[in-house]
């Protein structure tokens, strides 16, 4: 299976990749690990007439306890102790995404930006042109929720909503310069399966910068698929948070898997705070972030099961947040 | 689009220098240009690792791969894993214990073992799945293949 | 590493890794898409975007005006029909008037590369017009619209009916102490075999055509390519290069495969033609979606009186082999349980999805589920242990059943004891927390097809050729088909044990038209048991000749002889003999190279009513599983955790492959319950990828205790049955009666997903029927 020609370039560094970011303004994708783009360029989704690989650029490269550079490979994440036991939200969701194989090429840049994932988007041009092509890719409707307007692809990364929860923060840089933001603020929640960061056209991912204040707190990664390996999120739920006995001290918790984009509940989470998480009231708030969130039926396993997994799920890891305060 | 030059990188240890596209996948680099047929194309969308090749040392999925972006790194296939005479250890144990049926994942499973192996003298049952668990086999439940790679790590590489 | 078998035997029963494991572990393994000939082009197909339509004119002008494109080909070129089955052919190599599911084939290209292919094919300008499609084979039973193929019965899209009754069966249930009805319904399955179709073809000036091809029966493709090519066999060769798996998806001649060819002879040149895994998927042949309603009726006691059963099998586009699915659902219903009075009703009928077919366990596993769930429920209903159920109900060996199935041996009553003694059944049913749960489920399989589909009863299913020069190699020909599953390995370990000889003397050769006498291949499990008694005679046949040279050069009679290790020596004195070169070069004085033939035909059998040959088979394996699983009651999802698998193969020829087999079986078959599943929309495949379509991960595996119990075969080779097939039915109910023993759901459909596991919790909760205290 070939791809079609496209122009690829290699820069070495960030200055050079935004000087052909301005160059080949929106005919481009970047390319990371590939692990995403490539099956999607196979697929004939959303092609472009050139390729920016980021693989030379010094500055994404690697990680430190601080900071894992955009172009960190997930492989090497996850086979770092230290790493995984500061921030172990991060630690239980890197080893879930995909497989070994895919980890080994694919990158932290590549995981928060995965594309949105969908029954009618990730199909072959055959396929989709079967059909009629879909709001996401050269077409005009939407199969899922049928109307014109917007986009229901499903957020299918597992770091976004693992890095959320310890208060992650993300740099990017672009024809403007750089900024830095709260990486749960890099996504759109007013956007769709298409728009869905405020990612300005050309800008890329740098780094992740990790706080030194939620080193070494609780945190955990749960995620619904129907095999343990290869399958995307069809739920993902990060919590980190600091218990004394039953009382949250600390809490954050974010959804990733059900909608088009990664979120936190911090007014949820914040209203928990100095309060007793007691068994009625954890059941009480699993079942208000439930209400939150709206899966639609693009994925394998049905809309009803997953939005009700989303309060088994939070109950169980802010369960065991709680257990680990008691321990 | 202007023709790059000719891509050079180290196969299974020799220096090659060979044209490539800009969109030219390594798979079909192996496969087709180098006649290096013994990786396998199974799914060739990333899902099935019958693919798998060693890049700098790391199982990578070659189907994912651009040719262009291994220019100056090494490359070892299933061809380059194998010895010259006789079989490595941990492909003695695949077939001692049964482990290959239709044989088309085997490829895959040996480079991924070999490096699992490699950084792992000795990995427990559960280490050895999660290693495996990008490479897909539909004849053997898997029951095999991680018992030849416990086997093989037993004796050690 | 070969452990210790019988001490009748030096090499059977033990241990023996597959002779071709060398070249797999290294990459030299030769599969079809690693074959390069001069000057290929590559082949591509346009497939259908419709589900229905009929094809009003195809312009090929642009495409075939293409630099670089060698031939564009359409369907009135070959319009032979064509199909596995010789009484249903309803195939041909591209549409000719209709298209019929979305993925047939509506043209195809030979280029110069994959690229001016896939140009050419997007220039193809194709007019149709849309007709209904039908994806539930509920609504084609009658009168429709427009009849998918004209064949249908009566103007519905009924591709076949079968009609069985025996004894009396209102009668039975009217008598009844006990009666369920289960009804379920299945999901289609495929066999998502690794290495995806390929072919390759190429016709030669000397009037020849030669066909490489992923396929698991040569010969049929052989017949298939003659018969809709117009060429006669003796001037086609087909050779199977290795095979990366069939499960039966590569036992149908494919259309792929005789597009190949055509092209070749179109532009004289060699073709390749690669199906990508996306085009597996639509190609199918796999496991039907049915609808089952089974009823069955016991005395007080637990007695079977009565099944009354009904299928709805939905074919898909074609045939293939759908007729005898329709048979199969109804009379592998029954063994290895006494059935004294029986009924069945089985249709299928086209739909215009991708073509449904045999897939490993063909015929008997969706029926045996249902069964297996059915009796697990009586047993609760009567109040006996389900082991005690199927006991009490086992056919005995040397019996015959209702249908006039021959049952030779059996030792299925082994296989319950076994299972059920090494799980500590009788410490765990019903005994285990909520959530935890074991289960049993049975089953039997045709030990290969007493009814080959192509060929006249006279001629031999299976034919094995040797030849021995004077270099002491033996050269095994047959064109019998290894998929992986080891039959190369039997093959040489058969003939080295019986002519006495290392393991490294014999040489099975490539399957090859030109030089391999016909076996009919790889399905309906026959290989072990029909090339298995051939080799075994050829073997023989060889042997008698070197005894008899031996014979001569030690003066002793041949009956005082016996064959050892590498060679004949006197039975009275071991030191007294030859060697097997010795022998050997002395009986080729005066003929040159020796050569043997061994061949194997089933015996009569079966009644005389319509249909009464499908499903009898010259021996029958057995199975019985018991399965415990571990729910989370919470989400529903669940795993087996361990599997106790008790089965009756005859004399396990070779344990490795034996064991293989049954682990690789307890995979799949673990795969249609826990979550494989072709999803429709419509008549639109959701899932065409190894992504999205959920075979289980190493982690999912079960521990697996293998428990080989079988008595010898009176007729299988040394005693041996088949063991690649009867291994997966038993695992579905097994799991889907562990589940019931820990959360109180009976789980009639398949698959089982974690959201249809937590509905079924729910419901008893809400109907306050708590079970296990839970």
């Amino acid at each position: 299976m070939h791809l079609d020609p496209f122009e690829l370039h290699r820069p070495a560094s960030v200055d050079d990749v935004v000087r052909l970011s301005r160059d080949l303004a929106g005919g481009f994708d970047y390319l990371a690990g590939g692990t995403d783009l490539l099956p999607n360029y196979k697929m004939h989704l959303n092609l472009k007439p050139h390729l920016v690989a980021l693989e030379d650029v010094a500055e994404l490269q690697g990680h430190t306890l601080a900071r894992l550079g955009a172009m960190a490979r997930l492989a090497d994440l996850e086979t770092d102790g230290a790493l995984t036991a500061a921030y172990p939200s991060l630690g239980e969701a890197v080893r879930e995404v995909a497989t070994p194989l895919v980890r080994a090429s694919g990158t932290v840049g590549g995981n928060l930006l995965v594309e949105t994932r969908c029954f009618f988007f990730n199909q072959s041009y055959f396929w989709r042109a079967s059909l009629g092509f879909c709001l996401k890719a050269d077409g005009d409707r939407c199969h899922v929720v049928p109307q014109k307007e917007k986009c229901y692809a499903t957020f299918s990364g597992d770091l976004a909503p693992a890095l959320m929860v310890v208060d992650a923060e993300v740099e990017v840089a672009g024809p403007d310069g750089r900024r830095r933001m709260p990486l749960h603020e890099l996504y759109d929640l007013g956007g769709d399966g298409i728009r869905r960061t405020h990612l300005a056209p050309g800008e890329l991912v740098v780094a992740v910068h990790l706080p030194e204040a939620s080193r070494g707190r609780p945190g955990t990664y749960l995620k619904l698929r129907v095999r343990p390996s290869y399958d995307f999120p069809e739920l993902g739920v990060a919590a980190s948070g600091v218990f004394e006995g039953r009382r949250v001290r600390s809490l954050r918790l974010a959804v990733g898997g059900a909608d088009p984009y990664p979120r936190r509940f911090d007014a949820l989470t914040d209203s928990l705070v100095d309060t007793e998480l007691t068994d009625e009231r954890l059941q009480e708030f699993s079942a208000r972030v439930e209400r939150a969130v709206r899966p639609v039926h693009n994925t394998f396993l049905l809309p009803d099961y997953r939005r009700r997994m989303v309060s088994v799920y939070v109950r169980r890891a802010l369960t065991r947040l709680r257990e680990s305060a008691a321990s | 689009m202007p023709s790059p030059g000719p891509l050079r990188f180290q196969l299974n240890g020799h220096p090659v220098e060979v044209p490539a596209e800009s969109a030219r996948i390594l798979l079909d680099l192996v496969r087709e240009d180098l006649h290096l047929t013994g990786t396998k194309r199974g799914c060739d969308l990333g899902t099935c690792g019958c693919c798998t090749v060693l890049l700098d040392g790391r199982p990578t999925l070659s189907c994912l791969t651009l040719a262009r972006l291994v220019e100056g790194r090494s490359v070892t296939t299933i061809e380059g894993v194998s010895p010259r005479q006789g079989l490595s250890r941990v492909q003695q144990a695949f077939v001692d214990h049964g482990a290959t049926q239709c044989g088309f994942c085997t490829p895959g499973f040996i480079v991924t073992a070999t490096a699992l192996l490699r950084d792992h003298a000795h990995p427990s049952k559960e280490e050895i799945e999660r290693a495996i668990s990008g490479n897909l086999c539909r004849c053997t439940g898997y029951t095999k293949i991680v018992e030849a790679i416990q086997s093989a790590s037993r004796e050690g590489v | 590493m070969a452990t210790t078998g019988s001490p009748e035997y030096r090499l059977l029963g033990t241990k023996i890794p597959y002779i071709e494991g060398p070249l797999k572990v290294t990459g030299r393994a030769e599969y079809t898409d690693d074959i390069q000939r001069p000057g290929m082009l590559v082949g591509r197909l346009l497939r259908s975007p419709w589900a229905h339509a009929r094809l009003r004119s195809i312009d090929v002008t642009e495409a075939r005006a293409l630099p670089g494109v060698f031939a564009v080909l359409t369907g009135e070129k070959y319009p032979t029909p064509f199909g596995v089955l010789p009484i249903t052919h309803d195939e041909t190599a591209i549409a000719v008037d209709k298209v019929r599911y979305i993925g047939d084939i509506v043209a195809a290209v030979a280029a110069s590369d994959e690229r001016t292919a896939e140009a050419a094919l997007a220039k193809i300008r194709i007019d149709v017009e849309v007709l209904p499609d039908y994806s539930d084979p509920r609504d084609g039973t009658g009168p429709v619209k427009e009849p998918i193929h004209a064949r249908g019965l009566l103007g519905s899209n009924v591709q076949k009916e079968v009609v069985q009754h025996f004894g009396d069966v209102d009668a039975a249930f009217a008598q009844a102490a006990h009666h369920v009805r289960v009804r379920g319904n299945f999901a289609g399955v495929t066999h998502a075999f690794t290495e995806p179709l390929a072919t390759i073809a190429e016709a030669t000036p000397d009037g020849r055509l030669t066909v490489w091809s992923a396929t698991q029966v040569p010969h049929y493709l052989h017949r298939s390519l003659s018969e809709v090519l117009g060429i006669p066999m003796h001037r086609i060769r087909v050779i199977k290069p290795e095979v990366g798996g069939g499960f039966g998806g590569k036992s149908d001649p494919l259309p792929h495969e005789i597009v190949c060819a055509a092209l070749a002879l179109e532009t004289g040149r060699p073709v390749k033609i690669l199906v990508d895994r996306e085009d597996v998927f639509y190609t199918n042949h796999g496991r039907h979606p049915t609808q089952n309603d089974v009823r069955i009726a016991t005395d007080a006691r637990g007695q079977i009186l009565a099944y009354d059963i009904e299928a709805l099998i939905d074919g898909g586009a074609w045939s293939s082999f759908g007729t005898v699915t329709t048979y199969y659902n109804g009379v592998l219903s029954m063994g290895p349980y006494r059935v004294p009075n029986f009924r069945y009703r089985g249709r299928r009928v086209y739909t215009t999805k991708p073509p449904s077919g045999a897939m490993r366990a063909h015929g008997g596993t969706n029926i045996r589920y249902s069964v297996e769930v059915a009796l697990d429920q009586l047993a609760e209903r009567i109040g006996i242990d389900p082991f005690d159920l199927r006991d009490q109900n086992a056919l005995p060996p040397n019996s015959t059943t209702v249908n006039e199935f021959r049952i030779t041996s059996t030792s299925f009553r082994k296989c319950l004891a076994a299972s059920r003694e090494k799980s500590g059944w009788d410490q765990k049913f019903r005994k285990l927390p909520y959530g935890r749960g074991i289960g049993l489920g049975c089953g039997f399989y045709i030990s290969g097809s007493n009814s080959p589909i192509h060929f006249t009863p006279k001629m031999p299913q299976s034919t094995v050729h040797l030849k021995v020069d004077m270099d002491g190699g033996i050269a095994v020909h047959s064109m019998q088909a290894d998929i992986g599953q080891g039959s190369n390995t039997l093959l040489a370990v058969i003939i080295a044990e019986v002519l006495g000889v290392d393991l490294e003397r014999v040489h099975v050769q490539r399957v090859d038209s030109d030089v391999s006498p016909i076996d009919l291949g790889s399905y309906s499990s026959r290989v072990t048991f029909m090339m298995g008694n051939a080799a075994r005679a050829a073997a023989e046949e060889l042997r008698d000749k070197l005894l008899e040279a031996a014979s001569t050069l030690l003066s002793l009679p041949v009956s005082s002889l016996v064959v050892a290790h590498e060679r004949f020596q006197s039975k009275a004195d071991p030191k007294v003999g030859v060697s097997f070169l010795e022998a050997l070069h002395t009986a080729m004085e005066r003929v040159g190279a020796l050569t043997a033939s061994g061949a194997y035909n089933s015996p009569a059998m079966g009644g005389t009513f319509k249909g009464a040959r499908a499903g009898t088979a010259p021996a029958y394996s057995f199975a019985a599983y018991v399965a415990e699983v571990d729910v989370d009651v919470e989400t529903g999802a669940y795993r087996a955790v361990k599997v106790w698998a008790a089965f009756d193969c005859g004399r396990a020829l070779n344990r490795l492959a034996v064991e293989g087999q049954i682990e690789g079986s307890i995979h799949m078959g673990l795969g249609q319950v826990m979550g494989e599943s072709m999803n429709y929309r419509g008549t639109r495949l959701l899932n065409p990828s190894l992504l999205e379509y959920k075979i289980p991960m190493p982690q999912q595996m079960p521990e697996v205790e293998i428990l080989l119990v079988g008595d010898d075969d009176p007729e299988g080779p040394f005693g041996a049955k088949e063991a690649g097939e009867g291994p997966l039915i038993a695992i579905l109910p097994a799991v889907g009666n562990a589940l019931y023993d820990a959360v109180g759901v009976r789980f009639t459909d398949l698959p089982i997903t974690p959201d249809r596991v937590l509905k079924g919790i729910d419901l008893r909760r809400k109907e306050g029927r708590p079970w296990k205290g839970a």
